[in-house]
């Protein structure tokens, strides 16, 4: 019986292939002598919000960051055995173009990055970076981004005061809005509210809620709250290991792991 | 602001409300299938109280899973509270609706038609009224009107005791058997019950309004 | 007396705050030491200096000064006031052996002789300004281009090296060696600090070039001038030219320059780089897009700051670049244009040391001295200021 009260329930093996888009299998990843990942295999379903949980240092923002290689700028780190695949393609295989997989695999920070420049020149940077000049072209890129990331209406009076007399909310949905610019599929946020007050966090929130109607988003969060209210699927990280994955449902009602149980209830440590 | 999952808070409320009128129409049919003689609507009855029973463990899902995933307060523990209970109320008049309805088919067959003296039909609609507004009340949110059902309620308790005397009166005795009056007794306590649940409701509804 | 009765957060004398009034105080007293030193530097220098700078007539700038080369002076100074001067001076000393050699009981003739040498110096002071007031000062060209020189049963005449005419030269010749030795240094340190704070991989070898570089501004400026004199002007043969100088004064810079810039680059956030390779950059577009606007501001102060302070040194410039006198102006008598780069100029340090210890010092000399420093004080501080100014342009278009 399908119920209206319950938004399309992500069923966890019918169809799993179909859906992914991003496939990792036994991935272990390591920062010089102390390994950070261990065998990971989980699939991220198209079009949904995919949250990663778990205490400090569990690895999470860690697995994140192999999605669209930010790991390469940390020197020493190594993949011990795996691999990841996104639409298909192992992103760690010699022949793939780190510019071109980050064009594919957005991110956005945990400190709202907005560069020194204006709110229309932050947007228009990862266009003019490609070489794209045409001011027209610019202009319509600038104003779909910020109303896809429901910031037109704030900032379209002074689109080019700088993007730091912002608020913090603002800075962040503008560095969402930035990452939009390049099309990307996928969006990583790395704890994309942790700076943020309440209000400011409910508007990312319903951003990233609207967001994933277009593009898969991956989410690492500490906040437990939002991992429940924004994600449709959750994976819970504990020393670098996946615990436990699965609908966000089963993972906050009902969770196989006492590890997880531990975790979302609040009775860890 | 108006949170995307604040949705679901209403769509709780609309299935709270559906479960009402479904109960509701479960009583009124069970009293109705009594009255008119009506073995099919007995039948119907008993479905309807089913699908009843499914649709509150729906409901308690919902607001499982709307406490575990969106960390309700306030206003919005409370609704989640209240469509607990209700939703135990609403499935316990289905369950009153079920007894009337089987009582009624043991008295159909065992006696035919009921003879006139029992203010049966006047009861359930004073019920179901009350349950109708009940549920009007929580839908609009209307303390008033919540108010009101309470004090209403006495008037289902008065027929009820108004049964008790004619059941319970020499001249009755010899008109139905034993177990129809005692099936009689019960199905006026049962409507007497469905008032109560009503007036219950009533008084949640003022808890989720009032707040204590 | 009764003493008032304490609150809890009363004021109470301890040994604790005593010490720490004295201390704050004692860190008072030397800062304002300091600043004393520094004051009484700017003062001296520049209240002797604007004597040769300035003038009392019309354009109030004396422009012999700043545009003339260097000169001899000649003195022609009246012979009357000249010759009673030395009779006083010979009398004083006379007078002065006289009350040396007095006994500890002559008290009444040593007061005497006082008076008598006070008296002296008093006319003294009288010829002599009767003497400035006469005597007639010629820089070399206007001396041999006199009709007839000043009658010398008249006068008494008078030769002083380096002490006429001005430092026009030293001044081009300083500027230009500094905007050389800029834009050397600052290319060379710039890709250098980009390469060591972006690229390298962090390890005992970038520690050990780090190291050394720190090491290399320790080194004593003369070592430099050495090492340029060997490299430059012999090796590759440029000669005494305004390239060895350059590269000199470059390669002396440079160990500022890199760790300002590495500094100012370090100082960058870190989500400048992510978010823009975030979205697609490569790691130069990020460097130059998002790094260096906004690390240029403290390269180019530091930087020319660094090389304000290297261009005062004499040491480095001595055997690479400057001349102690050179008639022409660089871009005078140039066979082929490459022919600027490979010729001596004069510089202002140079020329300090040439006037200040290579020529015998007379009443002359001093106001060259304190002329050229001044100027020369003048032209660092004008850039350092202009770098400043630079820094505050730049930072209100990239701020963050």
């Amino acid at each position: 019986m399908n119920l209206a009260i319950q938004p399309e329930r992500p069923k966890p093996n019918s169809a799993s292939k179909a859906k992914a888009i991003i496939e990792t299998r036994d991935f272990s990843f390591a920062y010089g002598p102390t390994q950070a990942l261990f065998d990971i295999s989980m699939d991220i379903h198209k079009k949904e919000v995919t949250a990663l949980i778990g205490p400090s240092g569990c690895g999470k923002s860690t697995f994140l960051r192999c999605f669209n290689r930010m790991n390469d700028l940390i020197d020493n780190t190594r993949i011990l055995s795996g691999q990841i695949k996104i639409s298909g393609i192992d992103i760690y295989k010699r022949d793939v173009d780190v510019i071109e997989l980050r064009k594919h695999v957005g991110m956005v920070f945990q400190k709202s990055n907005p560069f020194p420049k204006s709110i229309y020149d932050n947007i228009a940077y990862g266009l003019r970076i490609q070489g794209i000049k045409r001011k027209s072209e610019l202009d319509e890129v600038v104003e779909r981004c910020l109303r896809g990331a429901a910031l037109w209406d704030e900032v379209k009076d002074r689109l080019g005061d700088s993007a730091l007399g912002m608020s913090g909310g603002q800075q962040q949905r503008l560095c969402i809005a930035r990452a939009l610019a390049v099309k990307p599929k996928i969006i990583l946020m790395d704890e994309p509210c942790s700076a943020l007050d309440p209000v400011a966090t409910a508007k990312v929130e319903e951003l990233i809620h609207g967001l994933k109607t277009d593009y898969t988003i991956v989410i690492v969060t500490h906040n437990m709250q939002q991992a429940a209210r924004l994600s449709d699927r959750t994976a819970f990280f504990y020393l670098g290991k996946l615990i436990e994955y699965g609908p966000t449902e089963q993972i906050f009602m009902n969770p196989e792991n006492p590890k997880t149980e531990a975790y979302v209830s609040g009775r860890f440590g | 602001m108006q949170r995307y999952f604040h949705d679901e808070l209403q769509e709780l409320r609309n299935k709270l409300t559906l479960l009402g009128e479904k109960s509701n129409d479960a009583a009124r049919l069970s009293v109705e299938s009594l009255l008119e003689g009506d073995l099919e609507m007995v039948d119907r009855v008993l479905a309807l109280d089913d699908a009843i029973d499914e649709l509150e463990k729906e409901i308690g899902h919902a607001c499982m899973r709307y406490i575990s995933l969106r960390s309700p307060v306030s206003t919005d523990a409370r609704l989640i509270l209240v469509a607990l209970k209700a939703s135990h109320d609403f499935e316990r008049v289905g369950d009153e609706a079920h007894t009337i309805a089987r009582k009624a088919r043991d008295i159909l067959i065992r006696e035919g038609r009921l003879s006139e003296p029992l203010k049966f039909k006047e009861m359930s609609r004073l019920s179901s009224n009350l349950l109708n507004d009940a549920i009007t009340c929580f839908v609009e949110e209307d303390i008033e009107k919540a108010e009101a059902v309470i004090k209403m309620d006495q008037e289902i308790d008065a027929l009820n005791k108004h049964h008790y005397e004619i059941l319970t009166a020499e001249t009755m005795q010899k008109q139905l058997s034993d177990a129809s009056r005692f099936d009689a007794v019960l199905i006026s306590k049962s409507i007497e019950r469905i008032g109560d649940h009503a007036k219950n409701l009533a008084k949640e509804v003022i808890y989720l309004l009032k707040g204590n | 007396m009764a003493k008032p009765k304490l609150h809890r957060f009363a004021i109470r004398s301890s040994r604790k705050k005593t010490i720490e009034v004295i201390v704050a105080n004692l860190f008072r007293l030397m800062t304002y030491c300091v600043i004393l030193a520094a004051a009484y530097l700017f003062f001296d220098i520049t209240a002797n200096g604007s004597k040769a700078v300035f003038q009392g007539k019309a354009p109030f700038i004396n422009i012999q000064f700043l545009t003339e080369k260097p000169q001899t002076l000649h003195v022609f100074e009246p012979l009357e006031p000249y010759n009673e001067i030395q009779k006083r001076r010979t009398q004083i000393l006379q007078l002065q052996s006289k009350r040396k050699a007095l006994g500890s009981n002559d008290t009444e003739q040593r007061t005497e002789y006082s008076e008598q040498i006070d008296n002296l110096q008093a006319e003294i002071e009288r010829w002599d300004a009767q003497r400035k007031a006469e005597r007639l000062k010629y820089s070399d060209d206007a001396y041999r281009a006199l009709d007839h020189t000043p009658d010398l049963s008249m006068f008494k005449h008078q030769t002083y090296a380096y002490s006429g005419g001005g430092i026009g030269p030293a001044i081009i010749g300083t500027c230009l060696l500094v905007l050389g030795s800029i834009a050397i240094a600052l290319s060379l340190g710039l890709l250098c600090a980009i390469y060591l704070s972006e690229y390298s991989r962090p390890g005992k070898t970038l520690q050990a070039i780090r190291l050394s570089i720190l090491n290399l501004s320790g080194v004593p400026s003369i070592v430099f001038g050495l090492f340029g004199f060997g490299m430059f002007v012999h090796f590759f043969g440029w000669g005494v030219s305004i390239i060895a100088g350059w590269f000199t004064l470059a390669i002396m810079a440079l160990p500022v320059i890199i760790a300002a810039s590495e500094e100012s680059m370090r100082a960058i956030p870190r989500g400048f780089r992510e978010g823009s390779l975030a979205l697609g950059a490569s790691k130069w577009t990020s460097i130059r897009t998002n790094v260096l606007p906004y690390a240029l501001p403290g390269i180019l102060t530091s930087s020319i700051m660094g090389i304000a302070r290297v261009a005062g040194e004499t040491a480095p410039i001595m055997f690479t670049a400057a001349y102690a006198l050179r008639d022409q102006l660089p871009w005078e008598g140039l066979e082929q244009p490459t022919d600027f780069f490979f010729q001596g100029v004069m510089a202002l340090p140079y020329h300090i040391y040439v006037v200040s210890s290579k020529i015998p010092q007379n009443e002359y000399t001093r106001d060259m001295q304190y002329g050229t420093a001044f100027v020369f004080l003048f032209i660092v501080g004008f850039f350092a200021l202009s770098s400043i100014l630079l820094r505050i342009h730049v930072r209100s278009k990239y701020k963050w």
